[in-house]
């Protein structure tokens, strides 16, 4: 069985920061349809772009961070 | 009914969906993951109190700078950014970069070459056990107090911000802390402080994007906040000629030498909180970096924490329209939101589902990074400092391993108890800056002297500090027996009601710090005058002039950590001329 690398602190935060991108984009995609009521300048539309911006920063570093074989 | 019912009871700021539980959730999954990751590698005392000391320059960088992302830049800043405008800024820039700097460039070739483990091990090789004494049992004191202000701060938020139990917010965060502290060690607080860097800036970065495009721009800011509290808020030293003429009550010379010297000098270069982040570092030239490169990081924190609260003063509206205003803790009346508030009442503005979610994750990991943060330096100090220095001095290192886990527990204990003695107190940045100027600045004046001057002896450094250390609870005292005793310790005899009261109100601890750091210094000079030096010899490692000190000589230009300080400090100039 191979052996591999303990994980780097980098992909810690590429894992958690990927995992809230993809809900935060999730959330904006639906709120194009069902925008938020009561939050103010909610017409830019920043859950999705947040999200999109969260999901390629996370995405990079978990996959340029990720364990590598031992 | 259980706490988690009972807290659905309450008024709240903002409501949290499912989305933003499952995003709370997530974060605090994985730094319990993290704490049981790390447990097995924390099997020594150099890794369960030190990382291994194998951190590198950027990591060691980003928890040094996150360690200090507490409850007071989150919640505190916002809140004081608000009562005073960008003159709060200056515990960022002035009172917080050239004190790195300084620690990066001056003193960490003795902190780390000494290979001491903490800072009263720092005083015990170069001024004996009495000086260890006085500074492990003042710092371990401070820091599980300061523990339960952060503590205090994220169930406040939680209570204010969701309407969650006030107790259980108080149990979970120190269960949580508690349990990657104790089982990961300082690698795991580490870990979670540079997750908990990142999280911050992801969660709270998009109100002042937001906060600005609704107020029409900085310019547009700016003439607003004149319009509705006056131009004083937005000059950071145009106004501070005299004590009158700002709302803080400040002058200029208390913040260049009272904060930007004593005060910042004293908790970045000798806290031990921030210091044990260096200390882990996994080589010379990365210490040395390291608090540069969170210097260059502090340098932005402004932007989410100072410029939400600024923005407060301009779009906060009541119902009908009329401009909110925020008061102080004491003053609140029912329906009235306090300073404190400002930055939660700007996340329940502007951020829907999700990036509410985030945003009180990113709160909560701010608090608990800087619990964590105070529990690992007093479990370290405890074990190093107190436990095996005086009660215990010949176990094996597994078994102080096992009292450091212990005493993260009892730790975390006494922290919950001073987070309710916190409760009562009327503003939590008082709070903090009271316990620094107790402390810090004396041993900041030890600390400086002994590593910069080969003739401090040991009873000159032991005196020093206790003087000084002294003569700041005094000082305290005196000026808490009647209040109009300022105007002795700022040097106005005949100073009006006026400025007494502003100069209480904010900055009474630094004119308190630098008559300590001065009786400190003082003390410790005459007595080492009058007492035998240290020989030469003894003082190699600790002292400048006594202590080869690797060249960089042969290193390229932007490898040099003096370079990247001097970046730094061309920065931090510009920022403040324009500014001014």
């Amino acid at each position: 069985m191979p052996v591999y690398q303990r994980f780097s602190i980098w992909f810690f935060v590429g894992v958690l920061t990927l995992a809230y991108g993809l809900v935060l984009l999730a959330i904006g995609i639906w709120e194009f349809s069902h925008p938020p009521v009561g939050i103010v300048l909610s017409q830019y539309h920043g859950t999705f772009w947040w999200g999109l911006l969260m999901t390629t920063f996370g995405a990079f570093y978990t996959i340029r961070f990720r364990p590598q074989k031992a | 009914m259980t706490p988690a019912l009972l807290a659905l009871a309450m008024p709240r700021l903002a409501q949290m969906s499912p989305a933003d539980l499952l995003i709370l959730a997530l974060y605090f999954a994985m730094v319990v993951f993290i704490g049981f990751y790390n447990k097995e590698a924390a099997d020594t005392s150099e890794e369960f109190f030190l990382a291994g000391r194998e951190m590198s320059a950027w990591i060691a960088g980003l928890s040094f700078v996150s360690a200090n992302l507490g409850s007071l830049e989150l919640m505190g800043w916002a809140g004081a950014a608000y009562q005073y405008g960008i003159l709060a800024t200056h515990w960022y820039w002035i009172g917080a970069i050239p004190a790195m700097l300084f620690l990066g460039i001056v003193m960490m070739p003795f902190y780390y070459i000494s290979r001491t483990h903490s800072v009263p091990g720092y005083l015990q090789l170069r001024f004996g056990e009495g000086a260890r004494g006085v500074s492990a049992v003042s710092f371990a004191f401070m820091t599980v107090l300061m523990s339960g202000v952060n503590m205090y701060s994220m169930a406040k938020v939680m209570q204010i911000v969701l309407g969650w139990d006030f107790n259980f917010s108080i149990w979970v965060g120190a269960i949580t802390v508690g349990l990657y502290v104790c089982l990961g060690g300082l690698r795991s607080a580490i870990i979670n402080e540079v997750l908990q860097f990142v999280l911050i800036w992801a969660g709270a970065a998009l109100i002042p994007i937001l906060g600005l495009a609704e107020a029409g721009g900085w310019h547009n800011l700016k003439a607003q906040i004149i319009h509705n509290v006056g131009a004083g808020y937005i000059h950071m030293w145009s106004t501070t000629g005299n004590v009158a003429n700002n709302p803080m009550g400040v002058h200029w010379f208390g913040l260049v030498f009272g904060l930007g010297f004593i005060i910042s000098f004293g908790y970045w270069t000798t806290d031990f909180l921030v210091v044990q982040r260096v200390l882990s570092a996994d080589s010379l030239r990365s210490a040395k970096m390291a608090p540069i490169i969170g210097s260059a990081f502090k340098m932005f924190v402004p932007l989410i924490v100072i410029l939400p609260g600024i923005l407060g003063l301009a779009v906060l509206r009541n119902a009908d329209g009329s401009l909110m205003h925020l008061v102080g803790e004491n003053a609140a009346v029912a329906g009235q939101h306090t300073y404190n508030e400002v930055l939660p009442l700007m996340m329940a503005r502007y951020l829907g589902p999700g990036l509410l979610g985030l945003g009180i994750t990113a709160l909560v990991a701010g608090f608990m990074s800087g619990m964590a943060g105070n529990v690992s330096a007093f479990s370290t100090v405890w074990t190093y400092d107190i436990y095996g220095a005086y009660i215990n001095k010949k176990a094996d290192d597994k078994h102080y391993v096992a009292m450091g886990r212990w005493c993260t527990v009892v730790g975390m204990v006494i922290s919950i108890g001073t987070a309710y003695l916190v409760a009562s107190a009327a503003s939590i940045m008082d709070y903090v800056q009271a316990l620094f100027s107790f402390f810090i600045a004396p041993l900041f004046g030890t600390v400086i002297l002994g590593m910069l001057w080969k003739r401090a002896t040991r009873q000159g450094g032991f005196w020093g500090l206790l003087c000084g250390t002294v003569s700041s609870i005094s000082l305290w005292a005196f000026v808490r027996a009647n209040p109009n005793n300022i105007r002795f310790m700022i040097l106005q005899p005949h100073a009006s009601q006026l400025i007494i009261d502003k100069v209480q109100a904010m900055s009474e601890n630094i004119y308190r710090a630098m008559w300590s750091w001065l009786i400190c210094v003082l003390v410790t000079v005459v007595v080492s005058l009058l007492t035998k030096a240290r020989p030469i010899a003894e003082l190699n490692g600790l002292v400048y002039g006594a202590t080869e000190i690797p060249s960089e000589g042969d290193l390229p230009l932007h490898k040099r950590p003096i370079f990247w300080a001097i970046i730094v400090a061309l920065v931090l100039i510009a920022l403040n001329v324009i500014f001014w």
